[in-house]
């Protein structure tokens, strides 16, 4: 038995004696715990850690807290719940207590700061900031993961102290990047002469800025440099003037502004606004109200009183002169009506005369005076009687020249009225080119060609036609109308009476034109302005007068006519019966052709013409009376020959069916046969409500009588030898054949040897050699030069003195043989 | 080593292992595994109590060390219940496994052979035999009385097999 081994034993042993450590389970102590606070033998909060194994007291929570803020600056309080092992819930109870117990920290947004860890940020910005020259908060913030205004409220009280710098809008700036911007702005500020936005300007000095920099993309705040801006405004450095923050105006281009509205202003003593807003002054009424109280504001023009002065002075003159003034064309060119009409109201003078309604405006700026206005309006009423005569022609020649203006033509009335009217307008400016009124009948020769096609492509227009003539033969000769026209004629008839009575505006117009030539210039563009107002003001008036005048001429025009128609019924039976007496004796020669046709022709030229031209004319003063228009009654007494085209004329302005057959005379005049004239004359006769009286026997005695009576006594006095053989022979052939011949000196010769069976050889004799002579002194006669020396004028005398001689028998051989029968 | 609690594995693997391969017949080799015998006992009673964890007392019932007695106890319901222990170290040993004995529950239980041997479990044969000579009585308390005791002891308390001594005296007593 060795040592070791008792040794081991004996260690053993006491191994086995030694007293075990007691243990108590985790269970035990938190029942323990529980137990204590039970008995309040621990008489304070106790906290547990999240694992739950551990208790902490509040107070040891806190400087474990605070502990770890001082270490690191900045906590979060999550941050803080980790590191202490305590529920958030606490940790957040426990730091509003450490909050308040250390003034030098704060808790924001769940995090705890202290100052000092402040102190080092700004140390830290400082750094950054003397590298970069400027940083902006913003980054800042977001670096740090603090609000902007956080960083800006922690940054501001060590702002010169711990930073170096400036904050300026949300930017760090240093002092030298300040000055230098503020160089930079100062520089810009004054090279600016222009009104110019500010916003754009700090674009382009940022753009320079950037470039400066270089790839550091320092993006300065327009607000830094507005601020560095009205710093220097403030202090004078730069001068001009700030409107709405950002709208800078230099001194010098407001001064320059100034000067030039000035000079303008009181050059002109009139100011547009456009030149204003050139210049660059927004505003341009209160500008110029404030600058020149005494000016007056119009829509585009701001004007001195002067201005309105000078065209109330020339207003007031057109008044009482009884003319007429367009305020425009007295303004420069720059004014619009509005604005002259405007200044008309400014005008003391036309605002009198409007008041005492001595003046009217019109189209704005047209002052007329009211005695102009009379005056126009009587010439307007004269011009529409006069109108009223041609108007019925004026129709149809213009009616074809409508049809280009018109385009189109209505195929109701109305539109055809409506266009009889523009056609009167149309031939009133025919009128007014030609410059007088008296070559109106040249004009409307001039038309006739067109008729004929106008009456073809408007049957609207003809049908007019035709109803007036309707309506004219009911007013005469009631008669004659068939009943069944009635309806549509009383249609027409109120439709005529519209388009004839009522002038429309714009033939007032035009009218107004030519009565004021000064009108058409001003109105060349825009007739609208002046003309369609004025007649529309005019027109009732010119309607009132007009319809007076037309009435009075109506009632003046009816006796006339009567004795007219009554004149003309006289006239046209004797001259008819005279023609139809001639044409009587045409029969002596109906074998003979050509004698026949010498002698109708001569018949025609001699009878029927006048006869014609005076039923022509007789109609035509009838037809003007009846539409109520004044006729010169000159033409009656004095019966000029017409031509074959004043002729046609006529009749073209006669209406329908009258027309027409009225042309077919004038034909037939221009004939052979006096029976083709006898038959038209009497259709037209009859269309115009004559009628004819037929040669009976006792008439045809009578007329014979008294045409015998007369060529014997005219032949008993002729002293011309020439003349005489044609009566001889004439009144021979009354005494012979009873038939009165009028033969024109060619047939003489067939008309004598038609005689030789019923006269004496004796008196025969007388007559061929009568005849004979004369032919031979005829002859003479158309072969004299008219020189006095040359021996044919004595050859003549001598004839014409043998003619002389035979005068008395030939004279004898008629005369004795009337008295013998 | 599967079929113990987790607790038991730990502690065996605390237990220091041996290293001398000898049995009580090999003389002076059988001192020194005495001494080892010794230095894991003590390692693992040291380490039981410290543990609050102290359930035997045994000690060589003879100078060679062959034979050993003590006490093992366990406590249930509060209660602790003792037993006697004796054992003798093999010849064959350390590659036979000491029979652990536990005199006064012969008869009472199952899980034992006559003469109050416990009945190990089939795991711990072949254990022993893979550890040899490693494990020496400290691993054999520690496998197989300990395991044994906290699995019978309840079962014999409840069936009323074993009673407290207390109870005992009182029920004598009554």
């Amino acid at each position: 038995m060795d040592d070791e081994l008792l040794e081991l034993q004996r260690q053993f042993e006491f191994a086995q004696q030694a007293k075990s450590s007691i243990r108590l389970s985790e269970r035990n102590v938190v029942e323990l715990v529980q137990k204590l606070q039970e008995l309040h033998i621990i008489d304070f909060d106790l906290l547990h850690t999240v694992s739950g194994k551990e208790y902490i007291t509040p107070e040891q929570l806190r400087n474990e807290m605070v502990a770890e803020i001082k270490k690191l600056g900045r906590v979060s309080l999550i941050d803080l719940a980790d590191a202490t092992g305590v529920d958030l819930y606490h940790v957040e109870k426990q730091a509003q207590q450490v909050i308040k117990d250390h003034p030098e920290m704060m808790l924001i947004q769940g995090e705890i700061m202290s100052e000092s860890y402040w102190d080092s940020i700004a140390e830290e910005v400082n750094e950054r900031l003397q590298e970069c020259s400027q940083i902006a908060l913003t980054e800042l913030a977001a670096q740090l993961n603090v609000g902007l205004e956080l960083i800006a409220s922690m940054l501001e009280p060590r702002l010169g102290t711990m930073v170096k710098g400036r904050l300026e809008g949300g930017q760090l700036y240093t002092p030298a990047y300040v000055a230098r911007v503020g160089a930079m702005v100062r520089g810009a500020a004054r090279g600016i002469t222009v009104p110019t936005n500010l916003s754009l300007l700090w674009s382009l000095l940022q753009q320079l800025l950037q470039e400066m920099d270089g790839t550091s993309s320092v993006v300065t705040e327009g607000a830094f440099f507005q601020s560095l801006f009205n710093g220097l405004v403030k202090e004078s450095e730069i001068l001009g003037s700030l409107r709405a923050g950002i709208h800078w105006t230099p001194a010098v281009f407001a001064i320059a502004q100034k000067e030039s509205v000035d000079s303008f202003f009181s050059q002109n003593s009139f100011i547009s606004y456009d030149v204003l807003q050139k210049l660059g002054i927004p505003q341009p009424i209160q500008f110029l109200q404030s600058r020149y109280p005494e000016g007056i504001p119009l829509d585009t023009t701001f004007v001195h009183p002067s201005m309105i002065e000078m065209l109330d002075a020339a207003t007031e003159d057109a008044l009482e002169h009884g003319s007429w003034s367009d305020a425009l064309s007295l303004l420069p060119s720059s004014f619009t009506p509005q604005d002259a009409s405007k200044m008309l109201t400014f005008c003391q003078s036309v605002q009198s005369a409007l008041k005492s309604n001595q003046a009217h405006i019109f189209g704005d700026f047209y002052v007329l005076s009211n005695s102009f206005m009379k005056g126009i309006c009587e010439h307007l009423v004269k011009e529409m009687e006069t109108l009223g005569v041609s108007g019925s022609s004026g129709i149809k020649m213009f009616s074809d020249s409508l049809v280009a203006n018109v385009g189109k033509i209505g195929q109701d009335l109305i539109r055809s009225n409506e266009s009889n009217e523009t056609a009167l307008d149309g031939s009133a400016i025919k009128h007014v080119d030609r410059g007088s009124k008296k070559k109106k009948g040249k004009a409307s020769g001039n038309m006739v060609a067109n008729v004929s096609d106008s009456a073809a492509e408007i049957p609207e227009q003809t049908s007019t036609k035709s109803k007036r003539s309707q309506r004219r033969g009911k007013e005469t000769f009631s008669s004659q109308l068939s009943d069944s026209k009635i309806g549509s004629r009383k249609e027409s008839l109120k439709v005529k009476e519209d388009s004839l009575s009522s002038p429309s505006d714009e033939w007032i117009m035009q009218k107004i034109m030519t009565l004021v030539p000064d009108f058409e210039e001003q109105c060349l563009d825009d007739p609208e302005t002046i003309l369609r107002p004025l007649a529309n003001h005019l027109r009732p008036t010119i309607m009132a007068s007009w319809m007076e005048k037309k009435k009075a001429m109506f009632t003046e025009n009816s006796e006339r006519m009567k004795s007219l128609l009554d004149n003309l019924q006289k006239k046209l039976d004797e001259s008819f019966l005279n023609m139809q007496l001639y044409e009587k004796a045409l029969e002596l020669f109906e074998d003979d052709q050509s004698t026949s046709v010498v002698l109708h022709r001569h018949l025609l030229r001699t009878v029927a013409a006048p006869m014609v031209d005076m039923l022509l004319r007789i109609l035509d003063e009838h037809n003007k009376l009846k539409n109520g228009l004044e006729v010169e009654e000159a033409s009656n007494s004095e019966l000029l020959t017409l031509s074959p085209g004043d002729r046609a004329a006529i009749s073209k302005s006669f209406p329908g069916a009258l027309g027409k057959k009225a042309l077919d005379v004038i034909e037939a005049l221009e004939g052979k046969r006096v029976e083709t004239f006898m038959d038209a004359f009497r259709e037209v006769a009859e269309e115009s409500g004559l009628s004819l009286k037929k040669l009976d026997k006792k008439l045809e005695r009578t007329l014979l009588h008294s045409y015998r009576k007369e060529l014997t006594s005219q032949i008993s006095f002729e002293t011309d030898p020439i003349s005489l053989l044609a009566k001889v022979v004439s009144l021979l052939y009354v005494q012979v054949y009873h038939k009165a011949l009028q033969a024109p000196g060619r047939a003489i010769s067939v008309a004598i040897s038609q005689l030789k069976d019923k006269l004496d050889e004796s008196s025969f004799k007388i007559l061929t050699d009568y005849q004979s002579a004369t032919v031979t002194l005829l002859a003479l006669l158309a072969a004299a030069t008219g020189d006095e020396e040359d021996c044919s004028s004595d050859r003549i005398l001598s004839k014409r003195e043998l003619l002389e001689s035979q005068m008395p028998s030939l004279k004898s051989l008629v005369l004795s043989s009337s008295q013998s029968s | 080593m599967e079929g113990w609690d987790p607790n038991t594995k730990s502690t065996l693997t605390q237990i220091p292992l041996l290293t001398t391969k000898a049995g009580p017949r090999d003389g002076a080799a059988w001192t020194l595994r005495l001494k080892e015998e010794y230095k894991a006992l003590i390692a693992y009673t040291q380490m039981n109590k410290s543990n609050d964890n102290d359930w035997f007392r045994i000690s060589a019932a003879n100078p060679e060390g062959t034979r050993w007695t003590g006490k093992c106890w366990y406590v249930y319901n509060l209660l602790k219940y003792e037993f006697d222990l004796q054992f003798d170290i093999p010849i064959t040993y350390p590659s036979t496994a000491p029979e652990l004995e536990l005199p006064q529950l012969d008869g009472k239980t199952q899980k034992m052979y006559r003469g109050g041997k416990i009945c190990l479990t089939v795991h711990f044969k072949p254990l022993w035999a893979k550890n040899c000579p490693r494990f020496g009585i400290a691993h054999a308390l520690c496998l197989g009385l300990a395991p044994w005791l906290a699995a019978e002891v309840p079962i014999l308390v409840d069936s009323g097999m074993i009673k407290h001594k207390d109870d005992a005296t009182t029920s004598t007593e009554s």
